[in-house]
């Protein structure tokens, strides 16, 4: 019975042994099967026959083995096997879109493909073999290829500065501390900045209950004269309102913009105007007209915009370094108004805005203007009748300041900004799906969409989030999902550290007289001094080199002579000649340049006949003319050299001549192979070209169209 | 004894074809401007885009810093200098002029000046400012937005060349 049975049981085992061994015997063949069937094999294999079909099959083989390709760079711990299949990668014969991928070569980038593989710009899976595991997401890998619409992130990883070839990285660079997102988050490689938005200590004195409920409501919104809303805090010109609209309700708007109004740390004493200039204006019909003129030829319109209607259309026109200023008239209260032109700084002691020279007469009627003219009576219409603010209100203002995170961007007597309101991105662009709550929003699980989402409308993701609404354009949007995605945090490999590079930081410290009227006319907020300052106008590290002082003097005082038909321009600040001297003497004698000297030039040797062959050379041979205007003719690419003679120092027009980048990196003038004798002519002919004032005006008049290209080309000569 | 194998078999078999199985999986929805470096809208016709990679992105950069000003009819700034000139310079997407002309001779054209190849003293040369590298990008920025569209010189055709 026994032995019956055990023998029925080794039948059944022989037969299960059987069976499982013939399946082992299946899964043992499948694995070399599945080895021969690689995916990458098979682009080995399809390479070697493509390259066949080219005609430099020898050198497309050249490199080829049938084995897999790695890059490594331990440095950043990457392993990278993209060109195992992207085989073409640096073959210059593949480079049109004819050839289709895997094969084709990648564009030329400044980086060796061959040293630093592909995952390091574009992510992914550098080390799988199979298509769909290095490049989407999968189970195992949370990393998909970042799409190229983005791959600036990468480039920002490493490179701090701001490089030429990543324009999305570096709007998104300067959006994030335009926006002053510093204010609450945590953000790699950018500081909080020293000021961010305006000090509200005296507001009371400023601004009254109802526009700061207005304000607080919808920040900057443009009504047209029907009332439709053309420009939503935002224009094509990328003017943005720094202020960002905050959901607030009702009873939070009453409170807070309640305790807003009570803000009067030193009321401001209205300002005793001569009454001979009050008494002679205030009757005369031609008050505002003169105030208007006044106005325009300060040029507030090179840091203010205001909407401007024409022909039905509404648009800001104006720079972008102050506040827009439309309807300023019906905002401020008007004896604020004085005090401030008169002195922004002691309202607000780090003010961007420059201390004006003023006459009584000037600064009454520019205000009577400002005042009658940039209004909007209807700009307070929507807002309810508020009454006194009540002591609760007060409170409760003052408790949603802090909570609402205010004191980041302002500052407010007494009430200290809250540390890391925000949440830290500066590791944004490295975290993984797992970290990343997507809330009940319904957007595809990814970083990018997450990032996005959460830009435009931060509660999608996060219902209870505290941060306010900001308006961007699409192309904003993605330079700021660029620049959060190249916040990769500290590096895990210590590696990379050596691998960054950072942003170079410019030095320039004014001294003596000349740093107290630099500090006046704010200077560094439009021009460049060794890399400190802004960039709207002209660089002027070496502006001793290239201007005469005379020239210099004679245009600080009046700056409408160069370039007259410019929208953003030098403002007139009605300098004293002492100022104007002080100025010119340390610009002649500090900003000068090493490569510009003036002891190579000798005026004396412009002979007629050296001056008549540049003359030729400018004319025919070079034909200049095509960029540069002289009298009435010529391009008007590079700035009017009618007056060059007076503007220009000889020393710099022969320096200029020999290599304009040299004195002035990216400028477009492009260099050329002159001979020595050729520059001394040509610097004799433009050295000798003067214009009397009168005829500036006359060519002035002519020089019809505003060209800004003019600006820019000029700025940098 | 003998349900378990039988229940064991099947499981195994799984296990191994899951194992051969390829894992599908869905790619993300990607529009074509999130793949691109770049784009441009079709000076002809504003309503379609023209992809740009890294090359012909720089290409627009530096065309839009130096270029801008005389071969095209407007500019960042505005009214552009090109009605200006006397032979009027070629529009830069301008296919019925450049299509014809090598990639060789706008890199000589470029680089050495008008001047250099019989044309207009007025294009001045670009050899000395801009790099070899950046002039290529140029070309590739004028070849990408050119209308009527440019083929490049015919490669023979294998299964992994496009059209």
């Amino acid at each position: 019975m026994q032995a019956e049975g055990m023998g029925q049981i080794s039948r059944r085992l022989r037969l299960t042994f059987a069976v499982a061994s013939v399946l082992f015997v299946i899964a043992l063949a499948i694995s070399p099967v599945k080895d021969l069937l690689r995916e990458w094999k098979r682009y080995k294999r399809d390479y070697v026959s493509f390259a066949q079909t080219r005609p430099d099959t020898k050198r497309l083989l050249a490199d080829y083995h049938a084995d897999i390709d790695q890059i490594w760079i331990p440095d950043l711990g990457i392993v990278d096997r993209c060109t195992t299949c992207h085989q073409g990668i640096t073959q210059p014969s593949l480079l049109d879109a004819s050839v289709a991928q895997p094969f084709r070569m990648h564009p030329p980038i400044p980086h060796r493909v061959r040293e630093w593989g592909c995952a390091v710009c574009h992510r992914g899976q550098g080390a799988a073999t199979e298509v769909a595991e290095a490049h989407e997401t999968t189970l195992a890998w949370e990393q998909p290829l970042l799409p190229v619409r983005y791959i600036q992130a990468s480039c920002g990883t490493c490179h701090r500065g701001s490089l030429p070839e990543t324009p999305l990285l570096n709007r998104g660079r300067q959006l994030l501390s335009e926006l002053n997102c510093a204010g609450c988050h945590r953000l790699q490689g950018i500081e909080r900045s020293e000021m961010l938005g305006p000090d509200l200590t005296n507001l009371g004195t400023k601004v009254s209950q109802q526009w700061i409920y207005k304000w607080l409501k919808e920040p900057r919104t443009v009504t047209d004269s029907s009332g439709n809303v053309t420009v939503d805090g935002y224009d094509s010109e990328g003017t943005l309102p720094r202020m960002p609209q905050f959901r607030l309700r009702e009873p939070e708007l009453q409170a807070l913009s309640a305790y807003l109004s009570t803000l009067r740390a030193n009321p401001v004493e209205s300002l005793r105007f001569d009454p001979r200039v009050v008494a002679g204006w205030s009757k005369r019909p031609d008050l505002l007209a003169q105030g208007e003129l006044r106005f325009r030829q300060m040029f507030c319109s090179t840091c203010h915009s205001f909407a401007v209607t024409r022909a039905g259309e509404t648009k800001l026109i104006g720079g972008d370094i102050g506040p827009e200023l439309t309807k300023v008239g019906s905002k401020v209260n008007p004896d604020w108004l004085a005090a401030w032109l008169r002195d922004p700084q002691s309202y607000l002691p780090h003010t961007r805005m420059p201390r004006y020279q003023w006459t009584d007469e000037d600064l009454y009627t520019v205000t009577q203007y400002i005042v009658a003219k940039l209004n909007d009576s209807d700009l307070l219409t929507n807002v309810p009748q508020l009454g006194a603010p009540t002591q609760t209100e007060i409170q409760m203002g003052r408790r949603m300041f802090v909570d609402k995170g205010c004191a980041s961007c302002h500052v407010v007597e007494g009430i200290a900004p809250q540390r890391d309101l925000g949440p830290d991105l500066s590791a944004e662009g490295g975290k993984d799906l797992s970290q990343l709550e997507f809330g009940p929003s319904r957007i595809p699980r990814n970083l990018i969409a997450y990032i996005q989402a959460k830009i435009t409308d931060p509660t999608s993701v996060n219902p209870s989030a505290r941060m306010p609404l900001y308006k961007l354009t699409p192309s904003d949007l993605d330079a700021l999902t660029t620049t959060l995605l190249s916040m990769t945090g500290t590096p895990a490999a210590s590696g990379m550290q050596k691998l960054i590079v950072p942003r170079p930081e410019g030095t320039f410290r004014p001294a003596g007289e000349f740093s107290r009227v630099y500090e006046r006319y704010k200077c560094s907020e439009c021009h460049q001094f060794n890399g400190v300052g802004g960039t709207l106008a002209p660089d002027l590290s070496y502006e001793g080199s290239r201007a005469q002082r005379q020239w210099l003097i004679s245009f600080l005082k009046n700056p409408q002579t160069l370039r007259p038909t410019l929208v953003l321009r030098m403002p007139q600040f009605n300098m004293t000649d002492q100022e104007a001297a002080i100025l010119a003497d340390y610009v002649g004698i500090v900003l000068q340049s090493p490569l510009v000297d003036p002891s190579k030039i000798d005026p004396k040797s412009f002979s007629p006949e050296k001056v008549a062959l540049g003359r030729q050379l400018y004319e025919v041979k070079y034909q200049c003319q095509s960029c540069h205007t002289i009298g009435s003719n010529g391009g008007y690419v590079g700035p009017n050299l009618s007056n060059a003679g007076n503007w220009l120092t000889p020393a710099w027009i022969a320096a200029w001549l020999r290599n304009p980048q040299a004195l002035v990196p990216g400028t477009i003038e492009p260099r050329r192979s002159l001979t020595e004798d050729e520059i001394q002519a040509l610097t004799a002919y433009l050295a000798t070209l003067h214009q009397s004032r009168k005829s500036t005006t006359g060519a002035s008049a002519t020089n019809g169209a505003s060209f800004r290209a003019g600006s820019e080309g000029g700025g940098r000569q | 004894m003998k349900s378990r194998s039988i229940l064991l078999l099947p499981l195994f078999v799984a296990i191994v074809l899951g194992g051969a199985c390829k894992k599908k999986n869905k790619t993300l929805a990607m529009d074509p401007q999130r793949n691109a470096y770049d784009s441009e809208p079709d000076w002809n016709d504003a309503q379609s885009v023209i992809l740009l990679n890294y090359q012909q992105a720089q290409g627009k950069r530096i065309f839009y810093a130096q270029c801008v000003w005389c071969h095209a009819d407007s500019t960042p700034a505005g009214p552009s200098n090109r009605s200006n000139l006397k032979p009027m310079p070629a529009l830069m997407n301008d296919g019925t002029v450049l299509n014809g002309e090598s990639d060789e001779y706008l890199q000589n054209m470029i680089t050495l000046g008008g001047s250099a190849v019989s044309k207009s003293a007025m294009m001045p040369p670009y050899g000395q400012t801009l790099t070899q590298d950046e002039i290529r990008e140029v070309i590739a920025y004028a070849r990408a937005i050119a209308q009527p569209p440019y083929q490049p010189p015919a490669r023979p055709g294998s299964k992994y060349t496009a059209k």
